[in-house]
C-alpha cells in the first residue's frame, strides 16, 4: 500500500506538472470552458452504487428513491440553473468487486458527473483504489460511511464522507456512558473490521477512555450463522453485563437482541448508529427495543414540529409513493437536499472541479436537516461531526424526548473534547428549494 | 477461438502425473552458428539453422517480403525431461503454440516474415535468450539484406525476453509486443516462493522447496513437493465449506485451527500476501448462488477459491522456475529472512477481504505466525554465492519502453499478475509526463510545441462483468476459458490486434492510436485501452 500510494502521487504530481506547464503556454483563447462529462445545458447526471439485493441492503435500499424523490422535486421546479438532475442507481450487493465495476460503468458508459452517496467502508476503498477516482478528479461524494480513513484528504482528493466517524461517535457514547451509567457494567460487541476498529480508537485512552467489562468482536457475516449470536449473549451474560453496547451493522443488532429475547438477558441497550434502526427492518423487534438508546445527527423522523421532517416527508409522499418515510428516506433526501446545493454553488458552467470546489468553498454553509454541523472546508471532506442521543419509542422511532428536544454533541476524530454544539441549523428554504 | 500460452502440452502433466525418473537436460557447447539452409520454396521459403549458442532457429518469408520480420519468443518451458510424461522441447517457435500455423500464415501473407528459435536452454532463461534473440536478428539481416523492420514479439517468459531484448538492444528493434511478460526474476521469484513457502508453512511443513539434490534426485524431491502441493490444494478445496485444514499442517496451522480461523481464511491469506488474484476463472467474487449464501459467497468463500485455482495455476511454473534457478545458481538464490510479511497485506485487502479473512482479530493472528521469531515458521536462507552469482549475471529488467511497444496482459493472469504491466506502464506515464514537460519548456523558447511521441499502449484483456456459475443445488460450477482469467488466454484475433498494432508501429514509428485500431480492439472483443486501470505492483516493489 505504501508503494501504490507512492506510486500513485508519482504518476500524479508528473501528470499535473504537465498539465500544469501545458495550461501556461497555452494561448489564452484556446482556454474556453469546455464541455463536462455528465453535464449538458438541460441536464446533469449522477450515480450511486449501492447494496440494493442481499442482506446488507435492509434499509440503505430506500435511499436512492428517496434523493430520486428530490431530485424529482427540484427538476419539477426548474432544475439546477435549468438542468434537469437524473440518478443511475446501480446494485452492488454490498460486494466491492461489483462496486468497482459499477463505478466504472457509471463513469464510462452513462458518463456520470460525480459519484453521490455511495455505501460502504470496504466498497469505497476498493472503488478509490481500483477506479482511481482522486488522480482522475473524478468527485465521489457524501459517501454514506463513518471510517475515518476517508477523511485523509491526501489518498481521497476528490472524495466527501457524509457520516460523522466512527471514532466521534465512540467519543460521544463514552460521555454518555460514563455520565449516564457510572459504576455499571459495560459491554461491547463490535464488528471486528475496520468499522469496529475506528470503534476501538474512539473508546480508547487517549479519546472516549471506555473500559468494557466483555468485548465480543464478530467478523463480518458470523452474525447469521446459526448459533453465533447466541454464543455472544452467553459471554455478556457470564460477565454480568449491565449495560450492552451493540457497535455492528443493522443484521448483527437484529440478531442480538433475538438472541438475547431467546435467553432473557436483558441489558440496558446502547445501540450504535449504523446498526440501529432495526424497527424499519424488521418491525417484529420493535418489542425488543423499545427503551434502547441509540444516537442520529438527523431529526427524530417522527418529531411533528421539525420543518425538514415535514416538508421531506410531503416530498416523499408525491415523488416517492407508497415508500415509508424512514430515517433511511431522511437522510436520502438530505443528501440530495445538500447535493443541489452543491450543484447550484457549483455554478453554470459546472464542472467536477467547480463542484468540489463549491463544496470546499462553501460546503459549511449549506442549509440541511442536520442537528450539527456539516465541516467541508479546503482542508476537510469531513460531513456531519456529532450526535443527539436518544431512545427508541414504543412506535420503533428514535426519539430525543417527549418534547423533541435536541441535545446534540459534536466532537474530531482526534483527542478533541466533546462539546455540546452551539450550532444553528439554517431554517428551511421557501418550498424546500436551495436558493 | 480460445489458445493458451502452454510450450508444450505436456507441461500440463507436470503438474498433475506421478512422477518417474528425470534427468536434466545439459546445455550444449558453445560453437559457430549456422548459416541459414532455406528450402527456396515459393510463394514462402523455410530456412532453418542453430545459433553459435545451440539453439535451433527458423525462418519464414514470403516472396513479398516487404523488409519487416517479426521474432517471436515463447514461453516457459521445462527444463527437466521425464521419460514418458514429459520432454525438454527446444524446437524453434515462430508465434503463440497454439495459433502458430494461422499466425504465421497471416504475416506472412502481408509480405511480414517471421523467425523464432528455441533456445539453447529452457527454464529461467531470459539472459540466454536475449543473446539468441540478438544473434539471431544479425543472422536474418545478413541473409535477408532488405530488412529494415524488426519487431520482438512474445508471451509469459517470452514476454519478459523480448521487453528485456528492447530494454537491451532497442537499436535492433522498431517495436515490440509485449504479452503478459514475467516480472525481474528478483520480483518474479519472489512471487513465486512467496507462494510456496506461506503454504508449505501453514499446510505441510514436510515440503522441501529449497536445498534439493543436484541432478534427477532433486529432480524427483522437487517432483515429491509437487504432489504434496496437489494434495494441499485438494484438501483446501474439500475443506472451504466447513474451515479443515489440511492434516498435514504445521503445529502453527494447527493452532490457528483451534483458534477457529478457517482454512480458506488462511488460503486467501496466502494469496492476498503474495499477489495473487483473488479472482479467477470459475470464481469472480461478485455472484453468489440464489441461496442465502447470496452475499456471503462472494465476500468469503469466493475469494478463497478463485485464490486456489489460480495457485493450482501457477504452481508447476512456480517450482519449476525455483528449482531450475537453483540449478542454474548452484544454490538457494532467494532469501526471506528479512520479509515481514505483516506489511504486504494491503490496507485495502485487510479491508475489501476482511470477511474472507474473518476478521481482524484472526488477520492479526494469522500474521503473528509469519514472524521470523516462530521457530515454526522457519525462514529461508539463500546461499550467498548463489546469491551474489544470481545478483551479478542475471539482467533484472527495468520496465523501461525504449521502443513503441504494444503489452497485453489478462487482468487476472496467475503466472503473470497484472500489476507487472500495471508497474511499466505507471512508469512510462512518468516519463512521458516528464517529455511532455520538457516539450512544453522548450515550446516557451522556441514558439513551437513539438508533442513528444506515446511510446507505450497497453491493452488489458478483461473479464466479463459476472462468470460464476451455480447449479440447481448452489454450488459453483467449474469453468474454463473465461477471458480476462487463466494464462495467457488469448484469441487468435487479439494476437492480431498486438502484432498489427506493434508491425504498423514499426513501419510509421508511432502507434496506432486511430479509431480504425480502436475499432480492430473492440472487434477482437475482450480487450480495452485504458491508462488508468489499476492493479497492484507485485509485491516486490513494497520492500
Amino acid at each position: 500500500m505504501i508503494r501504490t500510494t507512492r506510486r500513485k502521487l508519482l504518476v500524479a504530481s508528473a501528470v499535473m506538472a504537465a498539465t500544469a506547464l501545458s495550461l501556461s503556454v497555452m494561448p489564452a483563447q484556446a482556454m474556453s470552458p469546455r464541455s463536462e462529462v455528465g453535464v449538458t445545458s438541460t441536464a446533469i447526471k449522477l450515480g450511486i452504487t449501492l447494496p440494493m439485493t442481499g442482506s446488507a441492503s435492509y434499509g440503505y435500499n430506500q435511499l436512492p428513491g428517496a434523493m430520486k424523490a428530490y431530485f424529482d422535486y427540484v427538476n419539477a421546479n426548474g432544475g439546477v440553473n435549468g438542468r434537469k438532475i437524473s440518478l443511475v442507481v446501480k446494485n452492488d450487493g454490498y460486494l466491492p468487486k461489483q462496486a468497482i465495476q459499477n463505478t466504472q460503468d457509471l463513469i464510462a458508459k452513462d458518463k456520470v458527473l460525480a459519484v453521490i452517496g455511495a455505501l460502504g467502508t470496504a466498497n469505497n476503498k476498493a472503488v478509490a483504489s481500483a477506479v482511481n477516482l482522486g488522480r482522475r478528479g473524478i468527485p465521489s461524494l457524501f459517501i454514506n460511511t463513518g471510517f475515518s480513513g476517508f477523511n485523509d484528504r491526501k489518498a481521497y482528493p476528490t472524495s466527501s464522507t457524509l457520516l460523522p466517524s466512527y471514532i466521534m461517535e465512540a467519543k460521544l457514547m463514552s460521555k454518555y456512558l460514563k455520565e449516564t451509567y457510572p459504576g455499571k457494567k459495560v459491554c461491547m460487541l463490535y464488528q471486528d473490521d475496520d468499522f469496529g476498529d475506528d470503534a476501538l480508537v474512539g473508546f480508547d485512552k487517549s479519546h472516549g477512555n471506555m473500559d468494557f467489562a466483555v468485548k465480543v468482536a464478530y467478523p463480518s457475516l458470523s452474525q447469521g450463522v446459526a448459533g453465533v449470536p447466541d454464543s455472544w449473549i452467553a459471554k455478556f451474560k457470564a460477565g454480568g453485563c449491565e449495560v450492552q453496547v451493540v457497535f455492528g451493522v443493522a443484521s448483527a443488532t437484529l440478531y442480538t437482541i433475538l438472541a438475547a429475547a431467546k435467553a432473557q438477558y436483558a441489558p440496558k441497550w446502547i445501540l450504535g448508529s449504523v446498526g440501529a434502526d432495526i424497527g424499519s427492518i424488521n418491525p417484529a423487534t420493535v418489542p425488543y427495543i423499545i427503551g434502547a438508546t441509540s444516537m442520529s445527527f438527523m431529526p427524530s423522523v417522527v418529531d411533528p414540529k421539525d420543518e425538514y421532517v415535514a416538508k421531506f416527508k410531503e416530498i416523499n409522499t408525491t415523488y416517492n409513493p407508497g415508500a415509508k418515510f424512514n430515517s433511511w428516506a431522511l437522510i436520502g433526501m438530505n443528501t440530495a437536499f445538500v447535493a443541489v446545493q452543491a450543484l447550484k454553488a457549483a455554478g453554470k458552467d459546472l464542472t467536477r472541479m467547480s463542484l468540489l470546489a463549491a463544496i470546499d468553498n462553501n460546503g459549511s454553509k449549506f442549509a440541511n436537516a442536520g442537528l450539527v454541523p456539516l465541516n467541508y472546508s479546503k482542508t476537510s471532506n469531513v460531513g456531519f461531526n456529532g450526535y443527539w442521543f436518544g431512545t427508541f419509542n414504543k412506535t420503533g422511532d428514535l426519539v430525543p424526548n417527549d418534547t423533541f428536544t435536541y441535545t446534540p454533541y459534536t466532537t474530531d476524530s482526534g483527542t478533541g473534547d466533546v462539546v455540546k454544539t452551539t450550532y444553528v441549523r439554517p431554517a428551511m428554504p421557501a418550498k424546500g428549494l436551495p436558493n | 477461438m480460445r489458445t493458451t500460452s502452454f510450450k508444450s502440452r505436456a507441461f500440463a502433466l507436470v503438474s498433475t502425473a506421478t512422477m518417474l525418473a528425470t534427468l536434466v537436460v545439459a546445455a550444449p557447447a558453445n560453437a559457430a552458428a549456422t548459416d541459414p539452409v532455406c528450402d527456396g520454396k515459393t510463394p514462402v521459403q523455410t530456412c532453418t539453422g542453430t545459433t553459435s549458442d545451440g539453439a535451433a532457429y527458423k525462418m519464414v518469408v514470403p516472396a513479398t517480403f516487404n523488409g519487416t520480420v517479426t521474432i517471436w519468443s515463447h514461453g516457459f518451458g521445462g527444463n527437466t525431461t521425464i521419460p514418458g510424461v514429459f520432454a525438454v522441447d527446444s524446437s524453434a517457435q515462430l508465434a503463440p503454440s497454439a495459433v502458430s500455423d494461422v499466425m504465421v500464415k497471416y504475416l506472412t501473407d502481408k509480405g511480414v516474415a517471421v523467425m523464432g528459435s528455441g533456445f539453447p536452454t529452457q527454464g529461467w532463461n531470459l539472459d540466454e535468450a536475449v543473446k539468441t534473440n540478438t544473434e539471431l536478428v544479425g543472422i536474418f539481416k545478413a541473409k535477408f539484406t532488405t530488412t529494415t523492420k524488426v519487431v520482438a514479439w512474445g508471451y509469459s517468459m517470452g514476454g519478459g525476453i523480448t521487453q528485456a531484448f528492447a530494454e537491451q538492444h532497442p537499436e535492433l528493434l522498431s517495436a515490440a509486443a509485449v504479452m503478459n511478460p514475467v516480472d525481474a526474476w528478483s520480483s518474479q521469484s519472489k512471487y513465486f516462493i512467496d507462494l510456496l513457502w506461506l503454504m508449505k508453512t501453514w499446510f505441510d511443513p514436510s515440503i522441501k522447496l529449497t536445498g534439493y539434490a543436484a541432478g534427477a534426485a532433486g529432480d524427483m524431491q522437487m517432483l515429491g513437493d509437487l504432489q504434496k502441493y496437489t494434495a494441499i490444494l485438494t484438501a483446501l478445496k474439500a475443506g472451504v465449506a466447513s474451515g479443515a485444514w489440511p492434516t498435514t499442517s504445521s503445529a502453527t496451522g494447527k493452532a490457528l485451527q483451534a483458534g477457529g480461523i478457517p482454512s480458506r481464511s488462511a488460503l486467501l491469506m496466502i494469496g492476498r500476501l503474495a499477489g495473487i488474484s483473488a479472482q479467477s476463472t470459475s470464481f469472480d467474487g461478485i455472484t453468489g448462488p440464489a441461496t442465502s449464501a447470496f452475499t456471503a459467497w462472494p465476500l468469503a468463500y469466493a475469494p478463497a477459491l478463485a485464490t486456489l485455482e489460480n495457485i493450482a495455476g501457477v504452481l508447476g511454473y512456480s517450482l519449476l522456475g525455483a528449482r531450475d534457478m537453483q540449478n542454474k545458481m548452484g544454490g538457494i538464490s532467494f532469501d526471506n529472512q528479512k520479509t515481514d510479511y505483516s506489511k504486504q497485506l494491503s490496507d485495502e485487502d485487510r479491508t475489501v477481504y476482511n470477511a474472507g479473512f474473518s476478521g481482524n482479530t484472526a488477520i492479526a493472528g494469522m500474521l503473528q505466525t509469519l514472524s521470523p521469531l516462530n521457530p515454526d515458521a522457519p525462514r529461508i536462507k539463500g546461499d550467498a554465492a548463489a546469491l551474489a552469482k544470481s545478483a551479478s549475471t542475471m539482467y533484472e529488467s527495468t520496465g523501461k519502453i525504449k521502443v513503441p511497444t504494444v503489452m497485453m496482459i489478462g487482468q487476472h493472469d496467475p503466472v503473470e499478475p497484472a500489476g507487472i504491466v500495471q508497474r511499466m506502464s505507471d512508469l512510462y506515464e512518468v516519463d512521458f509526463a516528464a517529455a511532455k514537460a520538457a516539450a512544453m519548456k522548450s515550446a516557451q523558447k522556441s514558439g513551437a510545441y513539438i508533442a513528444p511521441v506515446r511510446k507505450l499502449q497497453v491493452i488489458w484483456s478483461v473479464t466479463p462483468k459476472a462468470w460464476s456459475k451455480f447449479d440447481a443445488d448452489g454450488g459453483p460450477i467449474s469453468l474454463s476459458g473465461t477471458p480476462g482469467t487463466g494464462h495467457a488466454n488469448f484469441t487468435l484475433a487479439q494476437y492480431k490486434v498486438v502484432i498489427d498494432a506493434a508491425i504498423d508501429a514499426a513501419i510509421t514509428g508511432n502507434l496506432p492510436w486511430t479509431g480504425a485500431h480502436l475499432s480492430k480492439i473492440t472487434k477482437a472483443k475482450g480487450l480495452k485501452v485504458d491508462r488508468d486501470t489499476l492493479y497492484p505492483w507485485m509485491k516486490y516493489y513494497n520492500n
